[in-house]
């Protein structure tokens, strides 16, 4: 993917650029809103990280600017602000994910990666599937080589969403916001019990285990090795 | 004094003593008007009527005539009427008076005031003094016949001696009740002003007692509920917020300190080691650190959450919220781990109103206390959510748990921030999730309680006023 990180503070920008890049991408990276600005109206970007707060044009300006010149290019914006308010004012302003600072790279990476793959016809699918598992999202069944797996309605949702982001790490917290529309940490296990039980229907009477989990940063659904 | 003089209370008296003293000399005027005026008039009016009489009758009957009806007219003398006729060239011919007054001749026939003297009787009608009297009169000249050239001239009067004393004692009084409501306005203005002044002062000492550093003062009350006590009243609830907020501030960089101090501690101790270890114990110290890095941002999270929470920002829009459906979901969301922690995560619900709310904050306080009751609630077997409609309106929503419990000594303690019992010292948290939910109890107008001990073990209970709609 090639991504626009605008990020005023230097030490920062250049973390999440390298980090990005290790993880496969190309990063540019602007360090105020007008500068960022320019490269993202002049470049053919997959996605923007931008920062709330900028120099010269703040975060919220800029990208609105671009949504008016019809760019849909998917953006996450950092914010050190992180309550409901503050959420609610970047998604308005055309953000299509939040993230509040201090955050762990894995989950940005994560979130980076799943805005990438928005993009495109995936999102009129009805059906998913990874390996020997199917999804139908119309007639809400679940089958697994050919047989039918009975998942409660919130199993349901977090399997699809785990198989619109097939391949993807996918987070904790990005289950919790995107399964159960849920805006905190939680301390302890819940989601990973939920994966769990999920994971004893789809996985547990076949040979090769679909969901996995990836240590320090969330889990994925793959049919890779 | 000159304080008091510039007071605005002061002012308002000044003005309102002067409309009203104006008021007052407007209304003596027209009472005045009314009464004496009429009264002088009445006398002219019965001098004139007299004198037209008596001139008819001198015209008529002649001299003679008119000295006899005079006579019989002053028989009695104590009606305060006088009549005297003068015959040319100048001698009283009839009359109760002695002469014709010397202010007579320059007044022509116009009306004139007089003075007289009259003998004081007493009950049997022997003199026993004189007294000095007042009179209005007015004289006419009459002619005996058309070609006489010698003038009789006729004097008509009335003693006005009682009404003058009244209308003297009238003035006075006038003047007096003037001068008096002016005296009483600015005596009782300036009383006003004085102990509007002292409650002012009130207010002026408590703040410049706040400024001086002492955030426990308040505005002492008059206690008659007027518009002063009201703003006293909520001026002191604004103090109270503002020394929570500034005695939460003041414990949480205390607490920050002292609870950052550790880790970092730790991570300078690790780093110094592992700068002169081996390459395993380097990676090894990194961990470490990168995982008790983590944990303070974590700390500096939820503090920053509970700072904005209970300054009022944060909150989202508040809106009316169905506390039985985000219990629902709660329960739902956390009752695979607790089954997996071995306890039963049960869910009772009632009939309850919507209150006025924050999804995201609510969901979070129950949140956290399922976590705590999770990681905390040592030997319990059940945890119950609770969601029930309030005896006065409003709705309440519990967590509690059959585990040991807190004992009484420490809970109000736990709300505190960064406070963990001994006992938890083991397991990993950072003693701000109560700390958080009691915030969010505040942000809500919710009292949050221990519950009433019915369950044994830890019971919170938040109770949420009803919502401003109902």
């Amino acid at each position: 993917m090639r991504i626009l990180v605008i990020e005023d503070d230097e030490e920062a920008a250049a973390y999440l650029a390298r980090n990005l890049r290790g993880a496969g991408h190309s990063v540019d990276h602007a360090l105020d809103g007008d500068a960022g600005l320019k490269m993202a109206s002049a470049g053919n970007y997959d996605a923007y990280v931008i920062d709330r707060m900028l120099p010269k044009l703040d975060g919220v300006s800029l990208l609105a600017r671009r949504r008016e010149e019809n760019d849909e290019t998917p953006a996450l914006f950092l914010s050190a602000l992180g309550e409901v308010d503050d959420r609610v004012a970047g998604l308005k302003a055309g953000g299509d994910d939040y993230l509040v600072k201090p955050y762990a790279f894995p989950e940005l990476l994560a979130r980076v990666e799943a805005l990438g793959r928005r993009r495109g016809p995936a999102n009129v699918t009805t059906r998913f599937g990874v390996g020997d598992l199917e999804l139908d999202i119309i007639s809400r069944t679940v089958r697994r080589g050919g047989k039918k797996i009975d998942l409660q309605p919130r199993e349901f949702r977090l399997l699809e969403y785990l198989m619109r982001h097939a391949e993807q790490v996918v987070t904790r917290t990005m289950l919790l916001e995107n399964v159960w529309e849920y805006h905190f940490d939680p301390q302890t296990n819940v989601i990973d019990v939920h994966i769990s039980r999920l994971r004893s229907k789809i996985d547990k009477e076949f040979d090769k285990p679909l969901l996995q989990t990836i240590r320090g940063a969330g889990y994925t659904i793959s049919d890779a090795d | 004094m000159l304080r008091l003089l510039r007071t605005t209370s002061f002012r308002f008296t000044l003005i309102y003593v002067l409309l009203f003293s104006g008021a007052v000399a407007i209304l003596g005027g027209y009472v005045y008007q009314a009464t004496f005026g009429a009264a002088a008039k009445q006398t002219d009016e019965i001098i004139a009527g007299e004198i037209s009489v008596l001139t008819e009758l001198f015209a008529s009957n002649g001299p003679n005539s008119l000295g006899r009806v005079i006579r019989q007219r002053t028989a009695w003398r104590d009606d305060g009427l006088y009549m005297l006729i003068v015959a040319p060239p100048g001698a009283v011919r009839e009359g109760n008076l002695t002469a014709l007054p010397p202010e007579a001749l320059q007044a022509g026939e116009s009306f004139f005031d007089f003075n007289y003297e009259r003998s004081l009787l007493d009950a049997a009608g022997r003199e026993i003094g004189i007294e000095a009297r007042e009179a209005r009169g007015r004289i006419t000249r009459l002619k005996s016949s058309p070609e006489s050239s010698s003038w009789y001239v006729l004097l008509v009067a009335r003693d006005v001696a009682g009404r003058e004393g009244l209308r003297e004692r009238s003035q006075s009084v006038i003047f007096r009740s003037a001068l008096a409501t002016i005296v009483l306005g600015l005596v009782i203005g300036l009383l006003f002003s004085r102990s509007l002044l002292r409650r002012v002062e009130a207010v002026n000492q408590t703040a410049r007692a706040i400024r001086g550093g002492d955030l426990s003062q308040r505005i002492p009350l008059s206690g008659g509920g007027d518009e002063l006590d009201h703003l006293a009243t909520s001026l002191n609830v604004m103090l109270d917020q503002i020394e929570r907020l500034m005695t939460g501030m003041r414990e949480v960089s205390d607490n920050i300190a002292h609870d950052l101090r550790s880790p970092l501690t730790r991570i300078q101790n690790r780093l110094t080691i592992a700068l002169e270890d081996d390459a395993g114990a380097k990676e090894q110290a990194l961990r470490a650190t990168l995982e008790d890095t983590e944990r303070m941002l974590a700390t500096f999270n939820a503090l920053l959450s509970i700072a904005r929470i209970e300054s009022g920002e944060g909150a989202g829009a508040m809106e009316p919220v169905d506390l039985v459906a985000i219990a629902q979901e709660m329960a739902e969301l956390y009752e695979p781990a607790a089954q997996e922690a071995g306890l039963s995560l049960v869910l009772s619900v009632g009939p309850t109103p919507l209150v006025t709310g924050s999804r995201a904050l609510i969901s979070q306080a129950i949140a956290n206390l399922l976590d705590n009751a999770l990681k905390y609630a040592a030997g319990a077997s059940r945890i119950e959510i609770k969601v029930e409609s309030a005896a006065g309106g409003g709705a309440i929503l519990s967590v509690s748990d059959d585990g040991a419990g807190v004992p009484d000594s420490d809970r109000e303690r736990i709300l505190q921030r960064f406070v963990r019992l001994e006992e938890s010292r083991s397991t990993t948290g950072s003693g701000l999730g109560l700390s958080l939910v009691a915030a969010i109890a505040h942000a809500h107008n919710a009292d949050l309680s221990f519950g009433d001990g019915s369950t044994t073990g830890f019971e919170i209970v938040l109770q949420f006023p009803p919502s401003e709609r109902d």
